[in-house]
């Protein structure tokens, strides 16, 4: 679909003072002179032996520049998940246990402007308010200038003893790990670091998680009522359980695997949601990267970004399908 | 029936619409027109929502902007019900490899976020609030498709269906007259649902620089030009979300009310 894009990619990497030879050159190099089909085979050839191309704009290779910046996305949108998770479930639950009353109000008519808010607008407004008004936080990057975070060293000392490529592959995974600030900082026990990387993900996170945050509540809300109407919660009373036994074990327990479904499926609108989180907070994700590089057209680069969004979003998947099994052990029976 | 959520959405969306359709005699200004001695101004009588980033009265590019948002939202879902509703339909009802065909490339598309494949559906055909509305009834299709693929597999077992086809009908007539009729409810509520929803991406996009390009005055494109200026004048960035935001909670609280309406469950 990208090579749909009119206009030549050698030609406007080069300039208009390119000469023709130049432009052919290039595009021998590149392999844009091939045919469609040859062009995608040699791709998937070239991405199952970890080669995901050069940036055109940099001449940089894409895995290199998608190592330096997934971390930054994924901590980000663990983050925000972390959130929806511990404060949209119990928030479901209780406007549940609570149907009608206040709380319930307020969590239905607040889930309803949630979903409707958009989410840029959001994070321009927790900065504004937050960041620039009361100073209570940093609005943009991931730490502040001068705040200093050494790369995990701890295998370095081994790596002496182990073969080369082994070690260079091993300290290419700690580098990669290293992008993590939060677990980086408590590996490095730096807990300067570790508070500031923490303040600088607050408002990132907090805005993030706001949409998936809504769909959530409103979720576990209508799962937990459908389960507080089963039948079987009647038996477990004339049982004599004790009513919090009841919610928690039976209806709760019986609720949670359509809300992890959900909640996995939700990975895809926060991926969505950090493209526009990570532009307006200057995070260094693939968010903020793919922006930068559509307007550049840089073929190999956005092609990245799609693929590894899309295994992120297919892990993701995976992850909460395990997770269901587990929930409901009809399903390990089926 | 009624529902409370409907009206309520109803209402905003009819206040919206008669802003939109009254806009060059609702506008105090030209949306375009730019009082640059007085940029960024705080709101006053003559202003009421201030000026933005370039001296243009905001009043005048939201309501004007009503008119854009509108568009976009109704014709990228139309467009998308035009493609998506037939593809479902043909998957449904002959199923085999040509449901599988569909299902899986659904599925596929399903797996990206919307904003990702708007925008890459946006630097293949450039940037631009049409290209844009293009992107996004693009990334609506697998919605539609799926739904009306679901309604069509539940429908066409009925034994009115059966009985009509037993006495002689042919497949289009099977699926003008009965099967699709049948799958319309669903499909009504999510295309309320789905016109907020291109409206929101369509400001997102706008806000990225890759939708409606300066100076036209679409809510999403003011959010991106104003953000710079976000905390000298913040009242360039309010307005226009708090439009977004409404113009969205009506299609939303509409599509709430539709769905309780014809599906109590």
């Amino acid at each position: 679909m990208l090579r749909l894009i009119p206009g030549d990619p050698a030609q406007i990497m080069l300039g208009e003072h390119a000469t023709v030879e130049q432009v052919a050159q290039f595009r021998a190099d590149s392999g844009l002179d091939q045919p469609l089909p040859a062009q995608y085979l040699g791709y998937v050839g070239g991405l199952l032996r970890g080669n995901w191309g050069r940036s055109i704009k940099t001449n940089v290779p894409v895995t290199a520049e998608l190592a330096e910046r997934i971390p930054a996305t994924v901590e980000l949108t663990l983050t925000a998940m972390a959130i929806v998770c511990v404060v949209g479930i119990p928030a479901g639950v209780l406007a549940a246990f609570r149907r009608g009353s206040a709380l319930d109000l307020v969590a239905s008519g607040g889930t309803l402007i949630g979903v409707s808010m958009p989410l840029f607008w959001l994070g321009l407004l927790f900065g504004h308010f937050f960041g620039y008004r009361l100073g209570w936080l940093p609005t943009s990057g991931r730490l502040t200038i001068g705040v200093e975070l050494e790369p995990i060293s701890i295998v370095h000392a081994l790596s002496q003893a182990l073969p080369k490529l082994l070690t260079a592959r091993l300290n290419a995974g700690i580098d990669f790990i290293s992008n993590f600030y939060v677990l980086n900082s408590i590996l490095t026990a730096n807990h300067t670091a570790l508070a500031d990387s923490l303040r600088h993900l607050c408002l990132p996170s907090l805005t993030l998680s706001t949409v998936p945050l809504a769909v959530i509540v409103r979720m576990t809300r209508s799962c937990t009522l459908d389960a507080l109407g089963q039948d079987y919660l009647q038996t477990a009373r004339a049982k004599g359980l004790p009513e919090r036994d009841v919610l928690l074990r039976h209806a709760l327990r019986n609720a949670l695997p359509p809300i992890v479904t959900v909640i996995g499926l939700q990975t895809g609108s926060l991926l969505g949601g950090a493209i526009l989180t990570e532009t307006i907070f200057s995070w260094p994700g693939i968010g903020q990267y793919v922006v930068n590089r559509v307007l550049a057209r840089d073929y190999p680069a956005v092609q990245g970004v799609v693929l590894v969004i899309a295994l992120l979003v297919v892990l993701t998947n995976l992850a909460a399908d395990i997770c269901y099994v587990y929930l409901d052990p009809r399903i390990r029976y089926e | 029936m009624q529902s409370r959520r409907g009206i309520a959405g109803l209402l905003i969306l009819v206040l919206i619409s008669c802003t939109a359709a009254l806009a060059p005699w609702l506008a105090p200004y030209d949306p375009l027109e730019q009082h640059i001695l007085e940029r960024r101004s705080p709101p006053s009588i003559q202003h009421p929502l201030g000026l933005d980033e370039l001296g243009r009265d905001n009043l005048s590019r939201v309501i004007y902007g009503a008119r854009l948002s509108l568009w976009v939202g109704v014709t990228a879902v139309l467009l998308a019900l035009v493609i998506g509703v037939p593809l479902g339909t043909i998957a449904g009802y002959r199923g085999g490899w040509i449901d599988s065909l569909v299902t899986s490339v659904m599925d596929v598309m399903l797996a990206f976020p919307t904003v990702l494949l708007a925008i890459a559906v946006v630097i293949v055909l450039g940037r631009g609030l049409t290209n844009g509305m293009y992107a996004l009834a693009f990334a609506q299709i697998p919605t539609y498709a799926r739904l009306t693929r679901v309604g069509v597999l539940a429908v066409k077992e009925r034994e009115y269906v059966l009985a009509t086809r037993v006495v002689g009908a042919g497949p289009i007539h099977l699926l003008w007259r009965h099967i699709l009729p049948g799958c319309l409810m669903p499909l009504q509520t999510q295309a309320m649902i789905g016109i907020g929803t291109a409206i929101l991406e369509m400001a997102g996009l706008s806000f990225l620089g890759l939708g409606a390009q300066p100076p036209t005055p679409e809510w999403g494109a003011m959010l991106g030009q104003g953000r710079g200026a976000i905390f000298a004048a913040p009242h360039i960035v309010l307005f226009p979300g708090l439009a977004i935001m409404l113009t969205v909670l009506g299609f939303n609280l509409l599509g709430d009310g539709l769905r309780d309406v014809f599906d109590p469950r």
